[in-house]
């Protein structure tokens, strides 16, 4: 009896390490939201360059409240009918903006010069619900929009339902499926032009990449992939096809966040290239240069500007 | 205040329709009536919006702790 309770003693210790390295399906962490399944691509590969001058100052007087004063001095592109020409009118506008934020209310609000006021709202209504609200209201009529999304967040899974003007309903649901790999879906109906679509998702992440792909009937498959190649260095490259419009374009870019700068890079199959760098001078003083070559289109776009506080 | 629907006028001309197409025609007009009411009211809460939103952001701003003074509030330093 003695020489058999070691050897069971053994290997029950074996059986336990094998457990804690399988995984445990019933408490995955809970997935990215729907909407930002793609962000890591989307840092490298759609920053936001911009044409002209860029100022930017924002003053806090609290922890919680500040004001931002914003102006931007620029061309700004007016929809053509070919679309070989882009039709540039240069514009220069001021705005306003208050934010308030909270742990469990977040308000924004920017107001421009000639009324347009574009406010972002997102409050927790319970620890599991978020209301979250999204308005550019104009003063020409019908040029409005708005939306609401209620987020649930479950523990392994987050579900979303969304509301817009001119009825606009849809809805969109993300399950973590393994520690790795989560699966999500959505369907939308549209009012207006009275159209409805279905579209599906998934994202595998580990620690140094993240692939995305995502699927919907508007037409659009999209695929994109990260690789964290060190804490200062990512690329990314994305792929986005429309079987119904026959478009494809295809991207590389590059994110270096460096000690005093971050350099954005990417160049794409439509003969863009494109970078933008942003450097702290000093405490609360930020550069910014962006440049955007579109050598099929010989439309060539180059800003600068200076963010304070 | 021009903008409110004109209800007793609707009443009148959709009355003397027939009877078959009575019941059809109330709710029908109480469609009418709903989808005017909403838009009117959809309309009302875009201008208090657009006016009211950056107020409330500064006046809920000005209440939280610590409490700001209106001083800095308008001057550019």
């Amino acid at each position: 009896m003695a020489d058999l309770l070691p050897p069971l003693g053994t290997a029950q210790t074996d059986g336990k390490t094998k457990v804690d390295e399988k995984v445990d399906y019933s408490n995955l962490p809970c997935p990215v939201p729907y909407e930002e399944l793609h962000r890591e691509a989307i840092m490298s590969l759609k920053a936001d360059n911009f044409e002209g001058l860029r100022f930017d100052f924002s003053k806090g007087l609290n922890q919680k409240f500040s004001l931002s004063h914003s102006v931007m001095m620029g061309p700004t592109e007016v929809p053509s009918q070919s679309p070989d020409t882009t039709i540039k009118i240069p514009t220069a506008h001021y705005e306003f903006g208050a934010n308030y934020f909270d742990p469990k209310l977040m308000l924004i609000g920017r107001l421009m010069t000639d009324g347009r006021l574009n406010a972002r709202v997102k409050a927790d209504l319970t620890d599991r619900l978020v209301l979250k609200a999204n308005g550019q209201l104009t003063n020409e009529p019908h040029m409005s929009h708005a939306m609401f999304n209620f987020d649930y967040m479950g523990s392994d899974y987050r579900a979303q339902l969304q509301l817009g003007n001119s009825a606009l309903i849809g809805a969109t649901y993300i399950q973590s499926v393994t520690p790795r790999l989560s699966l999500g879906g959505e369907v939308f109906w549209a009012g207006v032009p009275r159209k409805s679509g279905i579209g599906y998702a998934a994202r595998y992440d580990t620690d140094k990449m993240v692939a995305t792909a995502q699927v919907a009937s508007t037409g659009t498959i999209a695929m994109n992939y990260v690789q964290k190649i060190s804490d200062k260095v990512s690329l990314a490259t994305d792929f986005a096809y429309n079987y119904l419009s026959r478009d494809v374009v295809a991207s590389v870019g590059y994110d270096y966040i460096l000690r005093q700068s971050r350099v954005r890079g990417k160049i794409d199959s439509n003969g863009v290239a494109s970078a933008l760098l942003e450097e702290r001078l000093s405490m609360g003083l930020n550069f910014l240069l962006s440049a955007e070559l579109d050598h099929k289109k010989k439309d060539y776009k180059f800003g600068f500007g200076l963010t304070v506080g | 205040m021009a903008a409110k629907p004109c209800l007793k006028i609707k009443g009148r001309g959709k009355g003397p329709k027939g009877s078959s197409s009575s019941t059809t025609s109330s709710s029908s007009s109480k469609n009418e009536l709903v989808k005017e009411w909403t838009n009117w009211s959809l309309k009302k809460a875009k201008v208090a919006t657009q006016y009211g939103f950056i107020p409330l952001i500064i006046i809920i701003g000005m209440k939280s702790d610590p409490k700001p003074h209106l001083f800095q509030l308008l001057s550019p330093v």
